[in-house]
């Protein structure tokens, strides 16, 4: 019989051991020690069938002693040998901390590469199944923070084994970070034998247009489940795996946000000096975004409480990042007080970003002296349509109750720029037509030019950040209307 | 220990010490950042380092090893390029101050600010022999000091469980800096806490060199043989402040260390055991060899600002 060309399924502890068990058996230098990781097979069983194939000199219970733990590592991987360390769970990971930080990553550097250690040191992290503050922690953000230490995260069986592979055969220090909850509720497809994910690489998990997620681990898969019912309202978000949390794959996180122009990081650690921060940072500093980010983050609270009501209220899920991505790309797209009219609109950021204001021009009928009936009649189309009496701001368009025209009647009286709205009258002496500029912090201008006939051409901009192209011209037909009407009256 | 054993013994001390006074003395002068002398301890050092196989045995050693280091090797010139913190230096290239030994070619780990993070290196070090079957051992040392951090706790035992070739030093001189040994620990020694990981415990004269010697072949040799490690607790005086950057005037009554000095200096003590001419000649070459190290190490240029990220990374 020939082997079955269909590939396996694997869980992700079923990748990580296989991993394990490969790497053990391509290279005696390879060995595996921690906490229970013996016979037991570890507490996640990731070892599982190790001892018995590899024998204790390979597979080693340590003490419950994290620092020696990742001490001893050290010293094996100073020593040229390539220890894999399991540590139980991340919360426990803080006394090992001095090893990893101070030791592991600074080694190489500074013995200026006369020494190297080549370590891996894998870890269980991540809440979502009820296992309080000292079995839920993320930790990732201190260890990222590190140079001279290679993190990776990984989210799906390939890549829990691609990874632990490249980091097993990294000739520096790596942390492995396995979010627990992956364990077993992430099964697909791993390639058989020697399979090696590059460390430092992102991965496009979904490709999309109006937005760009970053995730890891379990989150990862929650904005993936997120992105799919955003799909079904025509929002269509790119959702890139980080996979390598240091050093990050800049290249491909820029080139997916230069498409985009929209970021939203979602992790499980808490929100203040988390990964997000640097993502964001990442992303102003190149200058590659339209809107403001969005990060959906643990808040800043000590723990991961137990309670299933309140867990569920810290961790960010499917629901709380569809939230987020609806404001991030809500935040962009013109919007008309009928949204069901926007349709023919070009959305995307070429459009916005090309013109920030949108103009139209209509024909009047006035007398020379109108300025009380054109301020009535902006008055009127305001009340009508008051996205154009708003206040665009990065956190929202803020709709005023009060309609406040600022009057710009030429040089001798010219707008102070107080009103959301401004009127530019140049009466007889003006010109026919022009088209005016909003002032920053206002939403409209509205234009009157030389009346010629008692007929004048009404020119009007907006903020196009704020007012839909089509509502200018609902907007200056109600303008029209009402002038009009006054004026036949 | 044979006779030419006690001459090399007598020639790494009185050069250890030669090298320690210029050191002091130019960091005084402010000619470079940091001393940490080893005036006192260097018998502990040379009894191991005696007792070990060069280029089989490994060290990861004490802050004031250097009279170990160059028993096993390192020139006068690579401790003065090491105190003179240029990028030439092979034990820390320039990265890291004085003291903070390492080289892959005459088998000492390198060494770490955080003391003493190096016993469970050394403890991996040495899981790492047990593992090649290569018959090497390691010597671990720290101080009574250090003595008193978890991580010792954790590696003595983790030693013991696994019958690890390494032996485990303290050099007790006790003082933790300003701390005296009354506030850090509350037994006399710490020999006892052998026992307690169940492994044999020798407490030793430090500044006898011959006494160091003796203690540090048994220990080594049980360790090669298979029978798992030792703790060797050797007494000795620290006749120094702690570093360049002390003043132990603060804590401690300068004639009560004058009288200790007097009385048991280990370079003193040593002059017993060779000839007298033999020990005035080592001197004087040895005063040559200081001079002549700490002058060239200073002429040598310092680093590169954009080799500074060099070997982050492989």
């Amino acid at each position: 019989m020939p082997e079955p060309t269909v590939e396996r399924e694997l869980t992700v502890i079923e990748a990580v051991r296989e991993a394990l068990g490969d790497e053990m058996a391509r290279d005696e230098r390879v060995i595996v020690l921690g906490e229970d990781v013996g016979k037991l097979g570890g507490v996640f069983r990731a070892t599982e069938g190790l001892y018995d194939r590899f024998g204790p000199k390979r597979v080693i219970d340590m003490p419950m002693a994290e620092t020696v733990i990742a001490g001893v590592t050290v010293g094996l991987a100073m020593r040229g040998l390539r220890p894999v360390a399991e540590i139980q769970f991340a919360d426990f990971i803080h006394a090992a901390m001095d090893h990893l930080v101070g030791e592991a990553a600074k080694v190489r550097w500074r013995t200026g590469g006369d020494w190297s250690c080549p370590m891996v040191l894998r870890t269980a992290y991540g809440g979502g199944f009820r296992g309080g503050p000292y079995h839920s922690q993320s930790v990732e953000a201190f260890y990222a923070h590190a140079p001279g230490l290679k993190v990776v995260a990984p989210s799906t069986p390939a890549d829990a084994k691609g990874l632990l592979i490249a980091a097993i055969r990294d000739p520096d220090p790596v942390l492995v970070l396995e979010h627990k909850r992956t364990y077993r509720a992430i099964r697909d497809h791993v390639p058989k034998g020697d399979y090696v994910v590059p460390i430092g690489r992102a991965a496009v998990a979904r490709e999309g247009r109006d937005a760009t997620v970053l995730a890891y681990g379990m989150m990862l898969h929650e904005s993936l489940a997120a992105a799919e019912t955003l799909a079904a309202d025509g929002i269509d978000v790119e959702v890139i795996d980080l996979r390598t949390l240091a050093p990050l794959d800049r290249e491909m996180i820029l080139t997916s946000l230069a498409k985009t122009r929209r970021l939203c990081v979602v992790h499980e650690d808490t929100i203040t000096m988390g990964l997000g921060a640097e993502l964001c940072a990442l992303a102003a500093e190149a200058g590659v975004l339209d809107v403001p980010p969005v990060r959906v983050a643990m808040p800043d609270i000590p723990g991961i409480p137990v309670d299933d009501v309140l867990e569920d209220a810290v961790l960010p899920n499917r629901a709380t990042i569809r939230d987020a991505l609806v404001r991030l790309v809500e935040h962009e797209r013109s919007r008309s007080l009928n949204g069901s009219q926007s349709h023919g609109m070009v959305h995307g950021q070429a459009y916005d970003a090309a013109i920030p204001q949108a103009s139209s021009i209509v024909e009047v009928a006035l007398p020379e002296e109108h300025t009380r009936v054109a301020v009535d009649a902006l008055v009127h189309a305001a009340r009508a349509f008051p996205r154009c009496n708003a206040t665009f701001a990065w956190t929202g368009i803020v709709e005023h109750d009060d309609v406040v025209v600022d009057l710009d009647l030429g040089p001798a009286a010219p707008s102070r720029g107080l009103g959301t709205i401004t009127l530019v009258d140049y009466g007889p002496g003006g010109s026919d037509l022009a088209i005016p500029f909003v002032r920053p912090g206002q939403t409209a201008a509205v234009r009157i030019g030389a009346v010629r006939h008692d007929r004048a051409y009404v020119a009007c901009a907006v903020d196009h950040r704020a007012v839909d192209g089509a509502d200018v011209g609902r907007f200056l037909a109600a303008f029209k209307s009402a002038v009009e009407g006054v004026h036949a009256g | 220990m044979t006779a030419a054993e006690r001459e090399r013994a007598y020639r790494a001390l009185s050069l250890a010490r030669a090298l320690d006074d210029r050191m002091w003395r130019l960091a005084r002068a402010g000619r470079a950042h940091f001393a940490v002398p080893c005036s006192g301890h260097e018998a502990i050092g040379v009894g191991y380092a005696l007792a070990m196989r060069p280029g089989v045995d490994w060290l990861a050693p004490h802050y004031r090893d250097l009279a170990a280091l160059l028993v096993l090797g390192m020139s006068p010139r690579d401790v003065m390029l090491c105190f003179f913190s240029r990028p030439s230096d092979p034990n820390a290239h320039g990265r890291q101050p004085y003291a903070h030994f390492g080289s892959r070619a005459l088998h000492v780990l390198s060494q770490q600010g955080p003391q003493p993070n190096h016993c469970s290196h050394g403890v991996g070090c040495a899981w790492g022999s047990q593992l090649l079957d290569d018959g090497s051992v390691t010597v671990i040392a720290f101080g009574d000091g250090g003595a008193q951090k978890g991580e010792v706790h954790e590696s003595m035992n983790v030693a013991a469980i696994h019958r690890l070739p390494c032996v485990f030093v303290v050099h007790r001189n006790g003082w933790t800096q300003s701390v005296k040994r009354e506030d850090q620990y509350a037994t006399q020694t710490l020999v006892a806490r052998a026992a307690g990981y169940g492994m044999p415990g020798i407490a030793v004269d430090g500044m006898d060199v011959e006494a160091m010697h003796t203690a540090a072949s048994e220990a080594i040799e049980r360790a090669r043989a298979g029978g798992g490690p030792t703790l060797i607790d050797a007494a000795c005086v620290r006749f120094m402040p702690n570093t360049s950057n002390d003043d132990d005037s603060r804590y401690r009554d300068r004639t009560e260390v004058d009288a200790l000095r007097a009385d048991g200096d280990p370079l003193l003590r040593a002059r017993a055991l060779v000839e007298p001419e033999f020990a005035t000649a080592v001197d004087a070459e040895n005063a040559a060899l200081a001079d002549d190290a700490a002058a060239w190490a200073e002429a040598q240029p310092l680093g590169d600002p954009a080799t500074v990220a060099d070997h982050a990374y492989a």
